[in-house]
């Protein structure tokens, strides 16, 4: 079944690759753009679920049966079940698209890797994997795009050392979304809003890790994820710039 | 705090699934590469290179000592007539080693390296092909090394010869020239004196196999464009002589004027040089054929995919067949009376076979 899910994957992937004239980080970049489209539904989801549990946060009834039930956990359970069901929230609504993009992931880069190839028995793989016509004449796949070879991870020589270009951009890009998907807070020791804040420090540097550790040809899916997900949170009106500020996200 | 637990959760999945596909010095990666002499036989397999006698299949050394995670190996070893085992490293340290298995590190119990090349930028897959003292090794950057076989250092005057595309296979040589395929598609000719490219032609499809000079002087090869083709070596004008049914993987073996060749659909191809024309219809053993033909005295022997030995006849009909077990990808090779072949997905890294294809011993490694 999952070899089934990477085969698709690998077939669309080889698919633009020829008709982007054998570009594969193009290929990469417009894949990404479909799955973006794909996951649209999903990612409005998860930034209406987000919006919801923050405005939660600021509703005086919450509040208040924090207050009041602070003691009783098993109680404040109950009643903040009965407030989700009252107001219409998922709690998890905002967690099950992210939960969904993981294993797109997962599977994005066993795509990339097993589209280029680089032993002989990934040639092999690859070969069992594709079902276009004519693919003797598109493999092995170009891996080189710009400076980058998509297979490795990628590093830029300057004065001698190996600046880790891409990982640098994929920490910043993912900083930069998760810092603009952060609404204000106006309640003090708001806990949605601390892990908002804890998830846009780690978040930036576990992908910028996995940039620095794996193919290249991922970190270009992460930039441009990143790149879309902040220009489709800046169509909805809901990018909070002021967040990139620092202390820009305290109320006044 | 459920819910923070659900992220963290998460990210820890992911990255241990991300983590188990970057690879690193694992067995596994690719097929080994495998090589004898009349009484070792060497294994080129993950993190080491093993040398196994040939007598009892016992380990009687491996490189490096203990695991180096930046060295991989899985190109076929050589061995030069001073007795040198020369070994590519597919990890990240891209290096080309000589061993000196006359020569063992009391401390490490591994032979000493003779030279170590560093210059190449990308991975080895393909043996190096020794020359009147020189090799000419091909590297995955593209490049066609020419070193002094000595001590492993360029050549004097000899540039690195740029080629292009992933070069995989062991280059072939006439002593004029030295022809070396690439997946590019390419099928280049260079020559052994002034290292400057004399041809250089496309055959519709990658060529992850080697050349042959068969005995009318022409040049055979096989590729994934699912085509034999016949060149003049001398100019590179080429022709294909043979649609085969799927890629052709392997290099073709050659046994006076036929040779043999199989597909990745599983098909033996028997070829007449001299005709033209097939000697029989292909026969189609149990599976997947990357492996080139082990030509024997009066039959060859197939490795396939799916874990088999095949002896089949100069008449195409099969004599015995042998099940090993896992997935064999590697081509066998002959040692004296012996038959070793180097499997897949099995407890044990190799099965040494009689004439008859018995198995007279299995080498697993300690540890």
């Amino acid at each position: 079944m999952w070899d089934l899910f990477i085969s698709i994957f690998v077939n669309v992937l080889i698919w633009i690759y020829d008709v982007v004239g054998h570009n594969f980080g193009l290929a990469i970049i417009l894949f990404t753009i479909l799955i973006r489209i794909v996951t649209w539904p999903l990612n409005a989801q998860q930034m209406k679920g987000a919006t919801a549990m923050q405005e939660l946060q600021n509703d005086k009834d919450w509040q208040a049966i924090q207050k009041k039930y602070a003691k009783d956990k098993e109680k404040l359970a109950q009643e903040q079940m009965r407030v989700y069901k009252e107001k219409g929230i998922n709690p998890f609504g905002s967690c099950l698209p992210t939960l969904i993009q993981f294993p797109i992931i997962i599977a994005l880069y066993q795509s990339i890797i097993r589209a280029l190839a680089s032993t002989p028995l990934d040639l092999l793989r690859l070969s069992r994997s594709i079902t276009l016509p004519n693919v003797s004449e598109l493999i092995p796949l170009n891996s080189k795009f710009l400076w980058m070879d998509l297979g490795r991870p990628e590093s830029v020589l300057i004065f001698g050392f190996a600046l880790p270009t891409l990982a640098l951009v994929v920490a910043l890009t993912t900083y930069v979304q998760a810092k603009l998907t952060m609404p204000a807070t106006t309640t003090p020791g708001d806990q949605s809003a601390a892990m908002s804040g804890m998830m846009s420090i780690y978040m930036p540097l576990l992908l910028g890790y996995f940039a620095l550790t794996f193919a290249s040809g991922l970190s270009i899916y992460f930039i441009t994820s990143n790149i879309l997900g902040i220009v489709q949170y800046a169509m909805r009106g809901k990018a909070n710039w002021r967040s990139l500020i620092p202390g820009g996200l305290k109320s006044k | 705090m459920r819910k923070k637990l659900i992220i963290v959760t998460m990210i820890l999945f992911g990255a241990v699934f991300l983590s188990a596909c970057a690879g690193g010095a694992v067995r596994g990666m690719s097929w080994p590469g495998l090589a004898a002499d009349g009484k070792t036989a060497y294994l080129a397999d993950g993190p080491f290179v093993y040398a196994v006698n040939l007598k009892d299949g016992t380990e009687l050394w491996r490189y490096p000592g203990s695991r180096n995670g930046k060295l991989t190996f899985y190109s076929t070893p050589a061995i030069t007539p001073d007795g040198l085992v020369i070994v590519g490293s597919a990890g990240t340290d891209h290096s080309l080693i000589a061993l000196n298995p006359a020569d063992i590190n009391p401390d490490t119990k591994a032979p000493v390296e003779a030279w170590k090349f560093s210059g190449a930028k990308d991975h080895w897959v393909a043996a190096p092909l020794v020359l009147n003292n020189k090799l000419f090794a091909v590297n995955s950057d593209g490049n066609l090394y020419i070193l002094d076989l000595q001590d492993g250092q360029s050549v004097k005057d000899a540039k690195v010869v740029k080629l292009g595309g992933r070069l995989w296979s062991q280059p072939t040589t006439d002593g004029e020239r030295v022809y070396v395929t690439s997946l590019d598609h390419s099928v280049i000719a260079v020559n052994a004196e002034t290292y400057e490219v004399v041809w250089h032609e496309n055959l519709g499809g990658a060529v992850p196999g080697s050349a042959i000079l068969s005995a009318d002087g022409m040049l055979y090869v096989g590729s994934l464009a699912s085509k034999l083709e016949k060149f003049d070596p001398a100019t590179g004008n080429h022709q294909s002589v043979l649609d085969a049914e799927k890629w052709v993987w392997s290099t073709p073996s050659l046994d006076g004027d036929t040779l043999y060749f199989g597909d990745v659909d599983g098909n033996i191809y028997s070829f007449n040089t001299s005709s033209g024309k097939l000697n029989w219809k292909p026969v189609k053993p149990d599976g997947p054929i990357t492996a080139s033909p082990l030509v024997q005295n009066d039959h060859i022997l197939i490795a396939t995919e799916s874990g088999s030995i095949f002896a089949v006849g100069n008449d195409g009909k099969v004599l015995w067949t042998q099940q090993i077990g896992g997935k064999i990808y590697t081509t066998p090779v002959a040692a004296g009376d012996l038959t070793i072949v180097s499997p897949l997905e099995t407890d044990f890294y190799l099965a040494a076979l009689d004439a008859n294809g018995r198995q007279v011993w299995t080498f697993t490694p300690k540890n």
